[in-house]
């Protein structure tokens, strides 16, 4: 008997003991970030009991992966709502998964604003318009949110930026609308900002800032890129180039100022 | 300095919640003398494994205490040098005779060419050498009885304690284990063996006690025990009928009395033993 | 019997007998030889290996590469800590009781061996055992790994390489990604710290099994206090405010820490400082509770 009652006080206290340890280790999951919603009540609603249990044990990516495939079926069927609420869960389940939120902006932007915009029933043309400015808009919000929990990376910035270049500059009066461009070149240059981007994230930042109409500023970031050290940078030289060749005849650059001066006659 | 020593070791089973205690060594006090065969007999339940159990610490006394060589049995260096065969012996199914004895021997700290040759001469002893690369899983019980023996000796000990150790062994197989007894006695090592087969002890033990329901009731010298002094037997052969009756009629004069005349016969060992020996085969041949 | 003496003639009572490692090892090593043919591991490790490699077929329902890989990962990842989970608990929860039924612990402990070593040889045969099965796990993950890169990069360089040089440039910075995906060496942390926590799981067993017999038993106990220990840290969230119910808690360890495959499959960062907190964490629980199994096991009577 007092064995028993030893061995209790040894196991107890020891965890006491190692509490402080694992409050630190929890406290650190936090601060990085780590895991994601937490198994509540609403949520375990929205994805079933065994998926609750299989949560429960630890296994959340399997989870969110497995509802993610299974989401594939409400946009084969155009259920865009329920398609809606599924990417909702996942990136709640796994807000980390960069993967989630730019698929998931993806889908409502692209797949589900084209489905909405040429949906027969919509009465005019104007009202598919109306529709998927709306799913533009909830795209925009989605990835905002997915910023607010990826800031450290350059990959959502990207995507926003190519949100508002691709589709919310087409969502004004008198497309292409020039604020929009302006955003996307902000998101652009956010993005082209981390050392670990890709070289082609780089090059749509003086893109956008042209077709925000900051031209000049365009050029320069052009000529900047193209300083950088060539055996280095794996970068696509002669695109930047060529891009710097128009600029330089639309702003008439004097010759003698030239990157690249057109050939002696 | 005994071997073993007990001094009012006592055991009490726990039958469990509201069942009680059960009594099954009481107050044993046990000397076994170095260098000599003493045998622990009694009938089934009366604590003889108990006995060995409690002097090997695998179970806790209740009351009381043992030594081996004046060690302590709760002290691991007690069982330096001591082989142990429990009853009905099992081993690892997978092994096979020789590789048990590698597991034995490196658990007493054995290693490299001196434990093959160690596990060489055993084999041998025991009449293993053929079966050494077969597992365990295929010997029959009087091998595995063998092979139990051969590692209870692995590391050369000074005492050895037997528990039943020609429990299921054929006849031949049991004279081989008391053979073997004797000429561990003879290099000086010390046996207690248990049995309920009184007739086997008889040949090979110096002393026995005879446990009963936990308590010792008898113990001593064999051949005191079993000698009387007052009797003789005397067996001859081919004695015809009237040099009987004047081998009766000396006897009357000398004023001494006949008590039984009969004639002896042979045992059904000795007839075993006898048709075996004729058979030139061994134990597991390979044919 | 020959006359040559294989050890030292026996001396007098001096003698010592320290704790030796190298009795603990022959014993590990024998449980290790032993616990390999049980049907159950057997049977476990094949589901295992099969899971893995069927994930190659999982991933084929999702679009892009990077989300393949993903699904791969966590797939393979989860199916190691599960099942080495289950075999922790399966390979451990027989070792004692099989040796005290099969009477092979007499012959043992009638050997100079102390009870400790005995005990430690049979918790250092189950890690073994882990070892080799996760080992099995991982090569066949890394297969799996391999043979979607292959086809990964010949399936990029055939649609795009070649095509205009900007989708050229692109199709190589997949490539490079994929790489970089497949190659990941974080994904040992969380192979390790699975390995740490299926250890602490068959020290519970252990545990367990030091005074209870009954198979059934051995495998629901760690099995529901696994679980238990899963759910903690929700539970530690809750309940926080409330003093006795964290005492409580706190005899269960938190094995939700040992959760790292997740966030190391998204690409979290996950320092190396921290794989460490939860290997110390890991590891002196589980000397804790093999200090409580010897101190069972070392009065049991056998
Ligand atoms: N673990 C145990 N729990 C309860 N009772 C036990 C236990 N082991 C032995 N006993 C009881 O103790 C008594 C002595 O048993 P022990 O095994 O010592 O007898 P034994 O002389 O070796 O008998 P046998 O000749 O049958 O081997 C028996 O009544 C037995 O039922
Ligand atoms: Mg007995």
């Amino acid at each position: 008997m007092r064995i028993k009652i030893l061995i209790a006080v040894l196991l107890l206290g020891a965890g006491l003991v190692l509490l402080p340890l694992e409050n630190w280790v929890r406290a650190e999951r936090t601060r990085l970030k780590y895991g994601g919603a937490r198994v509540s009540i609403q949520l375990r609603e929205a994805i079933g009991q065994n998926l609750a249990i299989a949560l429960l044990a630890g296994m959340r990516g399997i989870v969110a992966d497995f509802m993610w495939i299974n989401g594939h079926d409400y946009w084969e069927k155009k259920e865009w709502l329920r398609q809606y609420r599924n990417i909702e869960v996942v990136a709640a389940l796994q807000p980390q998964a960069v993967m989630f939120w730019d698929l998931g902006q993806w889908h409502m932007a692209w797949n589900i604003g084209y489905g909405v915009l040429s949906d027969p029933k919509n009465r005019t043309k104007a009202e598919g318009l109306k529709r998927e400015h709306e799913w533009h808009e909830k795209a925009r919000e989605f990835l905002e949110r997915g910023i607010e929990n990826i800031p450290n990376r350059y990959d959502l910035y990207f995507t926003m930026g190519w949100l508002y270049y691709e589709k919310l500059s087409k969502d004004c009066d008198q497309p292409p609308c020039h604020e929009a461009f302006c955003k996307a070149a902000e998101y652009f240059g956010k993005a082209a900002s981390f050392p670990d981007a890709p070289q082609f994230v780089t090059r749509f930042y003086p893109r956008a800032l042209e077709k925000c109409g900051q031209t000049r500023a365009a050029y320069e970031e052009w000529k900047r890129l193209w300083f950088l050290d060539h055996s280095k940078v794996a970068q696509s030289w002669n695109i930047i180039e060529r891009e710097i060749r128009e600029l330089e005849n639309q702003l008439q650059i004097p010759n003698d100022e030239r990157l690249f001066p057109p050939p002696l006659p | 300095m005994d071997a073993i020593r007990t001094e009012q070791l006592t055991k009490k089973y726990d039958l469990g919640w509201r069942k009680g205690r059960l009594l099954a060594l009481d107050k044993l006090n046990l000397h076994v003398h170095e260098g000599e065969v003493y045998g622990l007999l009694g009938p089934n339940g009366s604590g003889k494994s108990t006995t060995l159990k409690l002097i090997l610490d695998l179970i806790s006394p209740t009351d009381g205490s043992a030594w081996l060589f004046d060690v302590p049995c709760n002290n691991v260096v007690s069982r330096l040098h001591v082989g142990f065969l429990p009853e009905n012996p099992y081993f690892y199914r997978y092994l096979t005779g020789a590789e048990t004895l590698v597991f034995y021997g490196k658990l007493c700290g054995m290693s490299g060419s001196s434990l093959k040759q160690r596990i060489e001469e055993l084999l041998e002893l025991v009449g293993l050498t053929r079966a050494r690369d077969r597992q365990l899983s295929g010997y029959s019980k009087g091998m595995l009885q063998r092979i139990g023996l051969a590692q209870a000796l692995i590391h050369d000990p000074k005492l050895l304690l037997l528990d039943e150790p020609t429990a299921g062994v054929d006849p031949i197989g049991s004279k081989d284990i008391r053979d073997l007894i004797l000429r561990l006695k003879g290099m000086g090592k010390t046996v207690l063996l248990s049995s309920h087969l009184l007739a086997q002890v008889q040949d090979v033990c110096d002393r026995i006690g005879v446990l009963n329901l936990g308590q010792m009731i008898l113990e001593g010298d064999v051949k005191s025990l079993i000698s009387d002094q007052r009797r003789l037997s005397i067996t001859v052969q081919d004695l015809p009928d009237d040099a009987r009756a004047r081998v009766e009629e000396a006897v009357r004069s000398a004023g001494a009395s006949i008590v039984s005349v009969e004639h002896p016969q042979t045992t059904l060992e000795s007839l075993f033993l006898e048709a075996l020996k004729k058979d030139e085969r061994g134990m597991g041949r390979h044919d | 019997m020959t006359n040559a003496a294989a050890v030292p003639a026996p001396s007098s009572s001096h003698d010592r007998v320290g704790f030796s490692l190298n009795r603990v090892s022959v014993i590990g090593v024998n449980t290790l030889t032993e616990a390999i043919r049980q049907k159950v591991f057997i049977f476990l490790l094949l589901v295992g290996l099969v899971f893995i490699g069927s994930a190659i077929f999982f991933s084929q329902y999702s679009l892009g590469e990077q989300e393949q890989l993903k699904v791969i990962k966590d797939t393979c990842l989860g199916v190691i800590s599960v099942i080495s989970t289950l075999i922790a608990i399966v390979g451990t929860a027989q070792l004692l009781p099989s040796e005290v039924e099969n009477r092979t612990i007499y012959t043992i402990l009638a050997k100079p061996v102390r009870r400790f070593e005995f005990l430690l040889g049979k918790f250092y045969g189950s890690v073994l055992l882990l070892v080799l099965s996760m080992a099995a796990m991982c090569l066949m993950f890394g297969a799996v790994l391999w043979i979607k890169e292959q086809s990964m990069i010949r399936e990029l360089s055939q649609t795009y390489l070649g095509e205009t040089q900007a989708a050229t440039e692109q199709a190589n910075q997949q490539i490079e990604q994929v790489r970089i995906a497949v190659l990941d060496v974080n994904m040992v942390k969380a192979v390790l710290t699975d390995l740490v926590k299926a250890m602490l799981v068959a020290s519970v067993t252990l545990l367990v099994s030091t005074f209870s017999t009954s198979l059934v038993f051995n495998v629901a106990v760690p099995f529901m206090i696994y679980m238990a220990g899963m759910l903690r840290g929700t539970a530690v969230e809750m309940w926080s405010s409330h003093r006795l119910a964290m005492a409580v808690l706190a005899i269960v360890p938190d094995f939700g820490l040992f959760s790292l495959a997740d966030d190391i499959n998204l690409g979290n960062l996950v320092p190396w400082a921290h794989v460490d907190q939860v290997i110390v964490y890991g590891l002196a629980r589980m000397v804790v509770i093999v200090v409580a199994a010897h101190l069972i096991f070392s009065r049991r009577e056998i």
